[in-house]
């Protein structure tokens, strides 16, 4: 067994039969490995996705390591970063990657705790650099970049938006191995009394989206944006000021503290564009932004721009849309 | 019972920003810090919701007292704006931020907490907006052995039950689980309240209380950190956008629709 393989831990179902990011973070992950020259292994904690064999045999991972109890068929934090840290005790892979999910920002630090090892989230990139390991993260909502320096090793957490997925120039062996770890012992203290209800379509899998911000002036534009993303069969979306002022609800915010979109279209109206909303979007294919302001940072990561009034220019769109 | 609220000192992230869009931020020598001492130094805002959470707790009739700690060289400004909002006792653990990781950070105020004869709620912002990492209330779950709940739009205390209101992807969801816990408080649990000039002339006389590692029986081994900032740099963007010219809104708007059918963007 290769007692340095860096290890990719995935405990969520994901869609399409491939947990959330796997491709991106195991592209990422692969490229140290390859720089190492150690193995890449696959932890699956729970219920096996569909595509993971496929997927693990594409990217290059050595083997998929499955950790499975009938107490890990839906997410118990406590339950899953004890199965993770049995796993490591008994395998000791070296670095561990997570893709950076909602619930892997809680499980990746509680895990690195247990490891006695250091923890980086947001990571955007990954160089081994002789011994030790550079990430390259996002800080100040996008704004700049920070390189942290690593020694041994650590557990990552990718936000893996910005990497391209890429198949390993070699297929991987993907040996499947059943892995057993004791959890009877773990209570899970926490107990979920009312669960999310995900209602209707996600901005997060939309193809067109059109958001709003404070330049729509005044709550009842918000309107606006809702009316032009039905004429596009799209969904809205909004930045964070005028989420905190109650324009709309928390479900529709886009950016770092709130859904990172990967639309086909994604129209801009009324967007400063700062870097905390950017964080959310960028990964659109198509960027339109509507602004008065012409030097506002929006048009830099633009595709198309328009220098007006959202508030004219969305009914107008629609119209347009709808007229063609 | 006993509230600990954990806050940091960071750079005003909007000022950042504004430095950022206008090419002007400027990163010192050593090619980490960011140098401009015109950009105001604050309270991280997720942790001003986080003390807002505990003062709100205090308002629905929990007999509490509300600590605020802070690790940081000079956050004796942001720990008056906390006792100035209502925090009971404001503690300073004078060590260099930058100098530290999280698992140094969490190690002190894990050992704080411990020292203080431990609290029944620990209460951090989501994430620092300064590094946006995250990963201190988490550790200091870990370290103290507490459940943590995270990215929290309401808190309440029921008996020795602790219910949360988190904000998921997927919409609200209320947990439940046994204090002591630790628990992070997002932006959506609303404006902080604003001191009462009164309270922040009084608070303006305070000295917080002072921790240090040896205070706290730690040794500097157990809070070296585990990963270092070597360097901090400006992400670029290219710019290529293409403006769509006209007269009104309406021949603006046949133009971009014209161009995003014409590339197949839209049907």
């Amino acid at each position: 067994m290769a007692d340095d393989a860096l290890l990719f831990c995935s405990f969520d179902s994901g869609r399409d039969g491939l947990p959330a990011g796997a491709e991106e973070v195991l592209t990422l992950a692969r490229s140290v490995a390859s720089a190492r020259g150690v193995d890449l292994d696959w932890l699956v904690v729970g219920p096996m996705p569909a595509g993971v064999a496929e997927a693990a045999a594409v990217h290059g991972v050595s083997h998929v390591d499955h950790v499975d109890d009938p107490r890990l068929g839906e997410f118990l934090p406590d339950v899953v970063v004890a199965a993770i840290a049995g796993y490591c005790a008994r395998q000791q892979p070296a670095s561990l990657f997570f893709s950076q999910t909602f619930d892997a920002r809680l499980v990746a630090p509680r895990v690195a705790a247990r490891l006695g090892v250091g923890v980086v989230m947001n990571v955007v990139d990954l160089l081994a650099t002789g011994e030790g390991l550079v990430a390259t993260t996002t800080a100040y909502g996008g704004d700049t970049r920070v390189e942290y320096e690593i020694a041994g090793h650590a557990v990552f957490g990718v936000a893996g938006e910005s990497i391209l997925p890429e198949p390993a120039a070699s297929p991987g062996a993907a040996t499947p191995r059943s892995i057993a770890v004791e959890l009877s012992g773990t209570r899970e203290r926490i107990r979920t009394v009312k669960k999310a209800r995900s209602e209707g379509p996600r901005l997060e899998e939309a193809q067109i989206i059109v958001a709003g911000g404070r330049g729509l002036q005044e709550a009842e534009n918000y309107r606006l944006v809702e009316d032009l993303a039905a004429a596009l069969g799209g969904l809205a979306g909004a930045s964070r000021p005028i989420v905190d002022d109650g324009w709309t609800d928390s479900s529709h915010q886009v950016g770092l503290t709130g859904k990172i979109t990967r639309p086909v279209l994604y129209i801009a109206a009324g967007i400063s564009g700062a870097s905390q909303h950017m964080v959310g979007c960028t990964a659109a294919k198509t960027l339109v932004a509507i602004n008065t302001d012409s030097d506002a940072a929006i048009f830099k990561y633009a595709r198309y721009g328009i220098v007006g009034d959202c508030v004219e220019v969305l009914p107008a769109l629609t119209r347009a849309v709808k007229g063609g | 019972m006993r509230i600990v609220v954990c806050v940091k000192e960071v750079l005003d992230p909007d000022a950042v920003d504004n430095y950022v869009l206008h090419g002007k931020l400027v990163i010192g020598d050593d090619g980490v810090t960011l140098t401009q001492t015109s950009i105001p130094r604050l309270m991280n805002a997720y942790d001003e919701q986080a003390i807002e959470a505990a003062l709100r707790l205090r308002d629905a009739g929990i007999d509490c007292t509300i600590d605020v700690v802070c690790v940081g060289l000079e956050p004796t400004a942001i720990l008056r704006h906390a006792a100035a909002m209502g925090a009971d006792e404001i503690t300073i653990v004078p060590l260099d931020q930058a100098k530290l990781d999280g698992r140094g950070i969490a190690t002190i105020l894990a050992a704080y907490i411990k020292n203080k004869g431990g609290a029944d709620l620990v209460l951090c912002g989501r994430q620092a907006s300064d590094d946006d990492q995250g990963v201190v209330p988490a550790l200091i779950g870990e370290l103290l052995d507490a459940p943590v709940v995270t990215i929290a739009r309401a808190v309440e205390i029921d008996g020795d039950q602790v219910r949360v209101t988190r904000v998921t992807p997927d919409g609200d969801e209320v947990v439940e689980t046994s204090r002591p816990a630790v628990v992070t408080i997002s932006n959506e649990l609303g404006t902080p309240r604003y001191p009462t000039t009164m309270r922040t002339m009084k608070a303006r006389k305070l000295t917080p209380v002072q921790a240090t590692l040896e205070s706290l029986s730690l040794s500097a081994a157990e809070v070296a950190p585990l990963v270092r900032v070597t360097r901090q740099y400006v992400s670029s963007v290219q710019g290529n956008c293409q403006f769509i010219d006209g007269a009104t809104a309406d021949e603006q708007a046949s133009a971009l629709v014209g161009v995003l059918r014409a590339e197949r963007v839209i049907s």
